[in-house]
């Protein structure tokens, strides 16, 4: 009893010296470690994926650290509208997702992310080159890339077989002849020329690219649309809708194609994984007779379109220090490959060391979407982020440039209208 | 001073009291406006005003803006989309104007009429009004998709035409489809409100003009129209606003495409403003609607005004 006491006694002292300094340095402590965190994200088109965050990741952060991570989910397509508004009123969740170029619009509310940048480069296996063209604004990564929503050719392998072919046309000019031996057999292209995001950019920008045409050199400044090698492009675009394709491609948004790919209305189209997603889900047979294939190369290479997805930190969070230590942990492999996982190649990593990740055996048919990496660029390419780019994006020039010539306008009228354009965004008129 | 005042004015009337103050008309009248004008100040006009400030800067998202005058403008001017969408917005509006109003008139005389399940039928009739517009519109999607349009498919069963028209894929058919469509949303509206001016109309006016021997023609033409004609004029200001202001069912349906044919006010600026980040040049499209459909519903009240007097 008396040594209880007097160990109770002792135990009492220990605790009061510990309480007092606790006391005192509580309120640093309150600071450095907040309660919550939040991360907005959009709706996943991969549900487990969205799920393994707030069950799984969530859940073992609040086990580790005690910091509680919430997962904001919104709709698809109004991500961008939420970052705005959060951005503009400095308010809101702490960490968000951000795609294309928005690294670059909303650089003055990022969060330097360099130092952990390169910590988690360094730790698995380095960034692919291709993943810094969407987040370095001057010089400063303002996101972790985390995957790419590649877009690549999907096609019906048993059609293309009855027309001749084992493979996937490796040319342009070989899908040209292709698709008019398809249609002929009652099995059109179907390509999205409409206003929709990504289905229209995924094959437009790599077309335009491939046969060495751009819009802006890579000095932001010199408008160069007005070439013969856009010339060829368009030319080409034109034949290929009008000789392979379905006249309603032209009005087009992103869920046109996935519509009538999976209802058999046509043979090829350019897409995200997500045809082989569904397919497998909803129509098995067909999902055996899909594949997936890198885009056709032009006289002047191959290239593919950059989808990242990335997580920023909003300047206005209370402690940019606990949000970097959580992307950070977030990154780690034991955490990021285990949400790559669940995603199946869906979202493919920027980080070599997955390149032969377990994920990539599972659907040995999604490989180019890894392989496509290499020769991903923004819409824009070859010049860097700007507010011009980012206008003549919104505004569609590229896309209705082709899109005006497949409904029959000429090619030196189409260039004409795009080079005026240009020449008004980049303040050259 | 104030010892030899008092007196005097407690002489002249009574204490001040709250509860008599608040029932003084203009006190009172005053005092129940005041709310509606609060919620009107914070919710239109200040949105409304700092939108025109905005119209006015070099605004990128999330970066502070520079005054540039009018500078938005003059560019709006010289985009040949801009030119092209404020064209796509006058087509627009004023086809499915003209359809709504004919279409309701006519939908709402027919409604007039004594017939069986009446109220039942003026229920179902405001369906396309009350469904919300996004769902309605994604119904129309599939109704406009050559593969699966039920128009199609009894085109190729006629043998008319195979696969048939591409709604949304041919420029002109594109705008065609999104006026339908909008009219099929906008006609409810119009008929039901129509329909609740007619039925104020007396009996007695048709009695008396058919005693004095007026058809069908002449009574529509001499006792309804003239009657119905401030319900019109309401309705039609409303739809002209509603219509110029669209923005769901084409954003769902075409997001202004192909190439711009469907491009109008609202998309354009909501691309502009949101896609690209540029709030100035935004704000200056979106405002840019203001003085056509100043200027649309000046020219209405005159015509209207002139046939009255």
């Amino acid at each position: 009893m008396r040594v209880s006491s007097r160990q109770s006694r002792r135990v009492f002292l220990q605790r009061t010296a510990l309480g007092t300094a606790g006391a005192l340095l509580s309120p640093a402590i309150v600071q450095a470690q907040p309660k919550s965190l939040t991360m907005m994200h959009e709706s996943s088109f991969v549900p487990p994926y969205d799920a393994f965050f707030k069950n799984k990741l969530a859940a073992a952060y609040e086990k580790l650290t005690g910091i509680k991570v919430n997962y904001d989910v919104v709709s698809v397509g109004s991500l961008q509208t939420r970052v705005t508004t959060t951005a503009e009123n400095s308010s809101g969740p702490d960490m968000t997702a951000i795609g294309f170029n928005w690294a670059f619009l909303f650089d003055d509310k990022f969060v330097d992310v360099s130092d952990i940048a390169a910590e988690i480069g360094k730790e698995s296996g380095g960034w692919y080159e291709s993943a810094q063209e969407s987040v370095v604004v001057n010089g400063k990564w303002k996101a972790i890339p985390f995957g790419n929503i590649g877009q690549l050719m999907n096609w019906r392998t048993d059609w293309f077989k009855q027309a001749g072919y084992d493979k996937f046309p490796d040319t342009w000019d070989e899908l040209l002849e292709a698709g008019i031996k398809l249609k002929k057999a009652g099995h059109p292209f179907g390509f999205e020329l409409g206003h929709g995001f990504g289905d229209n950019h995924g094959w437009l920008y790599p077309l335009l690219w491939s046969y060495g045409g751009r819009e802006v050199e890579a000095d932001g400044k010199t408008i160069v649309i007005d070439s013969d090698e856009t010339a060829r492009a368009i030319d080409y675009c034109r034949r290929l809708y009008k000789e392979t394709m379905l006249e309603d491609c032209l009005g087009w948004t992103d869920i046109n194609n996935n519509k009538a790919f999976l209802s058999e209305q046509i043979s090829c189209t350019n897409n995200a994984e997500s045809i082989l997603w569904s397919a497998k889900k909803d129509f098995p047979e067909m999902a055996k007779v899909i594949d997936q294939s890198e885009n056709p190369k032009g006289p002047k290479g191959r290239f593919h379109m950059l989808n990242p997805l990335c997580h920023s930190i909003f300047t206005h969070t209370k402690d940019p220090k606990a949000a970097k230590d959580f992307l950070r942990w977030l990154m780690a492999p034991p955490q990021a490959g285990a949400w790559y996982d669940v995603a199946v190649t869906y979202y493919q990593p920027f980080l070599h060391a997955y390149d032969d990740a377990p994920m990539w055996k599972v659907e040995p048919r999604n490989l180019p979407y890894r392989d496509a990496l290499k020769t991903a660029h923004l819409p824009g390419w070859p010049a860097p982020l700007s507010r011009a780019q980012s206008e003549t994006i919104a505004k569609f020039i590229v896309i209705d440039m082709f899109a005006k010539a497949c409904a029959g306008k000429s090619t030196k009228e189409v260039i004409a209208d795009a080079q005026g354009q240009l020449k008004q965004i980049y303040k050259q008129a | 001073m104030t010892a030899v005042l008092a007196p005097a004015e407690v002489r002249r009337r009574p204490a001040f009291s709250l509860g008599r103050w608040l029932e003084r008309e203009g006190v009172f009248s005053w005092l129940m406006v005041a709310l509606p004008i609060a919620f009107l100040v914070l919710m239109v006009g200040y949105p409304f005003f700092y939108g025109i400030w905005l119209s006015l800067l070099d605004r990128p998202v999330a970066k502070p803006g520079v005054f540039i005058g009018l500078d938005n403008f003059i560019n709006d001017w010289h985009n040949p989309v801009f030119r092209q969408v404020v064209l796509n917005t006058f087509v627009y509006t004023i086809a499915a104007t003209i359809l709504k109003m004919v279409g309701g008139l006519g939908l709402a005389l027919v409604m007039n009429q004594d017939f069986r399940f009446k109220n039942l039928t003026r229920a179902l009739l405001l369906l396309p009004f009350i469904v919300p517009t996004v769902l309605s519109t994604i119904a129309w999607q599939w109704i406009l998709d050559p593969a699966f349009s039920v128009i199609n498919w009894a085109l190729k069963v006629a043998d008319i035409a195979d696969p048939g028209p591409s709604w949304l894929g041919n420029p002109h058919l594109a705008m065609f489809s999104l006026i339908m469509v909008n009219t099929w949303r906008g006609l409810p509206f119009y008929a039901i409100t129509l329909l609740a001016g007619l039925q104020t109309i007396s009996p007695e006016l048709y009695e008396a003009a058919t005693i004095d021997g007026a058809g069908r023609w002449t009574r529509f033409r001499y006792v309804t129209l003239p009657l119905l004609k401030p319900v019109i004029f309401i309705v039609t200001m409303f739809s002209v606003i509603f219509t110029f202001a669209d923005f769901q069912l084409i954003y769902v349906l075409t997001r202004g495409g192909p190439a711009n044919a469907t491009h109008v006010f609202a998309t354009y600026a909501f691309d502009i403003a949101m896609g690209a980040g540029q709030f100035g040049q935004g704000a200056s499209i979106a405002l840019s609607m203001v003085p056509p459909l100043a200027l649309i519903i000046l020219a209405m009240a005159i015509y209207l005004r002139s046939g009255k007097s």
